[in-house]
């Protein structure tokens, strides 16, 4: 039976994604877009249903779109993407006390990283630390895999780095600058015991994936109706806050040279 | 310096981290520009390059870069202000029409972009605010009086058993009345955007004035050994269907208007008759509440009419449509209407009784000239005020 309706996949991280995908296919419905979602609960089984074509688009983490990208040499369709997901960093924080000056200092001490599968707390900093030389082999990791599967959508690993910081169980820590500019303007790092050691180079985040040879009408229709989003709708902006944006971008690949690199030779799903 | 104007602003940060304070000074700066202002900072902290960019990203503001001041260890960093999340001025004055996006902000603030819309329905200046409400509400608050302290209850005395009745049923009926007055204009409080909060506020005297007269009427029914009288259908039909209209500027003239308008004149009946000084004193403060209120309604039907002239039909179908639901009712509910022949009479002796009821058909006829009278200052022609008059409600209010 031909259904226009888009299906798309998203990860359940937290309750609010049924609140956010709610508002975002009502705002298609005004659009007189037939759009209806699907929620996982982590990103490998999302990325087998996009490939298995049981979605028309999938919302990806750069981890599950660098996976996607990868499983089809690079023919898989990319849609869109948060301006917020445009050139992410990561920072490589240390406890001031440490007396770590650089992170060539690395060897030898505490370093506290986010979840395995979060790109922005763990895959890149560390593919970037040993780019510029460190030892990884040298330095003690303090590895906080919390909810896996989610590819760091949580934060909560990130949290766990700051929080390990701060109370002196790690000498420097590896978080997404999102995290570490919110957490500061709400007033929740003290700047007297942690700061910047490092910044890496940048790189982008989250990106909707459609499968090679997808539909051009549902995609046409998605971009259009996704791009139609305004921050300055109440009803969007409630929606685009909740997501983390404030305004949805075109695609853009060269952002995740840097994750593809630092997949390479790693087993990958 | 006025919000959201200059095109360029300048501050010193000191050593501040960006999460160590220097944000409470950037984001005020930041307010005092428009789209594309250049805000400079100068800083001596060596990790704000970085975090200063990431958070501009993060609220999309532009981070320009930094250049080296003169004198070492200070940089001088440069953002451009971004389009999003501008506040956007509301007020000084009432606008003609309100946005219920608003909500909650004073008239005067800023407003950022994208609040919920809120619930309000009365969102046009000319139905809502009329010019006079500013001074009435002035004249409100400070007429405010107490209904323990500024009555001299002490000098009640028990009365004539047939008065003290008379008098009971009088309160009861006041006191009946005035609880209407109390919930009908709490209707249409919630409703009125609070860009018109002048009119919100100055119902809000209006009903504290109403919950007064209600403590002062029962307190006298109950004060020198009498108790209260009956509640009449016709009354209880005719508060209904007050309570039930939605129409504010219907609800204004019919309670206000034509019901508080006519109880002026029972209200200073009540005041001449009045056996003891504190139950004159009290309706003649009373009234003095009342005249206020009838000013507003008067003024909120003379302002709309005159910017809405379709009003009048709605008005007048508004008192044919509360006619013909009182119309099984017959004249003034009995109990009141001999209450108020007793009370002029003074008592039970009949020639003084014959006084009583000449008194009250007079009251009948003084309440219909100043309703036609009232109506007539409203705008009506004198033909459609004595229609209208004579519609009105047997039960006063």
């Amino acid at each position: 039976m031909p259904d226009d309706t888009i299906l798309v996949g998203a990860v359940a991280y937290d309750p609010k994604a049924v609140t956010i995908w709610e508002g975002i296919r009502e705002h298609f419905a005004d659009q007189k877009v037939a759009m209806d979602f699907v929620l996982y609960s982590n990103y490998e089984r999302q990325v087998e249903s996009l490939l298995a074509r049981h979605i028309d688009v999938a919302w990806n983490t750069p981890l599950a779109h660098a996976l996607v990208w990868r499983r089809t040499r690079g023919t898989s369709v990319s849609l869109g993407m948060r301006d917020s997901d445009r050139d992410f960093k990561s920072r490589v924080l240390v406890r001031k006390a440490s007396g770590l000056q650089s992170i060539r200092e690395l060897s030898g001490r505490t370093l506290a990283v986010g979840s395995r599968d979060s790109t922005q707390a763990r895959i890149l900093p560390l593919h970037f630390l040993k780019k510029e030389g460190v030892d990884l082999g040298r330095v003690k990791i303090l590895a906080f895999d919390t909810d896996v599967g989610k590819h760091g959508d949580t934060g909560t690993s990130e949290l766990e780095v700051l929080r390990a910081l701060h109370d002196g169980r790690a000498d420097a820590g590896t978080v997404g600058d999102l995290i570490w500019v919110t957490e500061q303007a709400a007033g929740r790092v003290d700047p007297t015991k942690v700061g910047t050691l490092w910044t890496t180079p940048a790189f982008d985040h989250c990106m909707f994936d459609a499968p090679p040879g997808a539909d051009r009408g549902k995609c046409e229709r998605f971009t259009r109706a996704l791009m139609s989003m305004s921050w300055e709708n109440p009803r969007h902006r409630r929606v685009l806050e909740l997501e983390g944006l404030k305004q949805w971008m075109p695609p853009r690949e060269e952002g995740y040279a840097s994750l593809l690199e630092a997949l390479d030779g790693a087993e990958l799903r | 310096m006025t919000a959201g104007t200059l095109a360029v602003v300048a501050i010193d940060g000191g050593d501040l981290p960006l999460g160590g304070g220097l944000l409470a000074l950037v984001r005020p700066a930041l307010g005092l520009l428009g789209p594309g202002g250049r805000l400079a900072i100068l800083s001596s902290d060596p990790a704000l390059q970085e975090d200063l960019a990431a958070w501009c990203r993060v609220e999309h503001h532009d981070y320009l870069g930094f250049e080296p001041m003169e004198g070492g260890g200070r940089c001088r960093h440069q953002i451009s202000r971004g389009p999003l999340g501008l506040p956007h001025p509301f007020g000084p004055g009432a606008p003609e029409r309100a946005d219920p996006s608003t909500g909650f902000a004073p008239l005067g603030s800023r407003v950022e972009p994208g609040g919920p819309a809120y619930p309000f329905t009365l969102l046009e200046r000319d139905r809502v605010m009329p010019p006079e409400v500013k001074e009435l509400y002035e004249q409100a608050t400070s007429s405010q009086w107490n209904a323990a302290r500024d009555i001299p209850w002490t000098g009640v005395r028990p009365l004539p058993e047939v008065l003290e009745r008379a008098l009971g049923q009088i309160m009861t009926f006041l006191a009946e009345n005035e609880l209407s007055a109390l919930y009908v204009p709490s209707n249409f409080l919630p409703r009125i955007h609070p860009a018109y909060a002048e009119t919100a506020m100055f119902l809000a005297t209006q009903l504290n004035d109403e919950a007064r007269h209600i403590e002062v009427f029962l307190r006298r029914a109950r004060s020198g050994g009498g108790s209260l009288g009956v509640s009449a259908v016709t009354t209880s039909q005719s508060l209904l269907s007050l309570l039930e209209l939605t129409d504010f500027s219907e609800a204004s003239f019919l309670l206000s208007v034509l019901g508080e308008g006519t109880f002026l004149d029972l209200l200073k009946y009540v005041e001449r008759f009045a056996p003891d000084a504190p139950t004159a004193i009290l309706v003649q403060k009373a009234r003095a509440d009342e005249t206020r209120h009838v000013h507003f309604g008067m003024a909120h039907v003379r302002h709309a009419l005159q910017r809405d002239p379709a009003l009048y039909g709605r008005l007048e179908a508004a008192v044919r449509r509360r006619a013909a639901s009182m119309s099984q009712a017959g004249g003034v509910p009995s109990p009141i209407a001999d209450a108020l022949t007793i009370l002029a009479a003074g008592g039970s002796d009949p020639r003084a009784v014959r006084r009583g009821h000449d008194a009250f058909r007079e009251l009948l006829e003084t309440m219909h000239d100043n309703r036609v009278r009232r109506l007539e200052s409203a705008g009506f022609s004198p033909e459609q005020a004595k229609t209208l008059s004579d519609l009105h409600t047997p039960n006063f209010m």
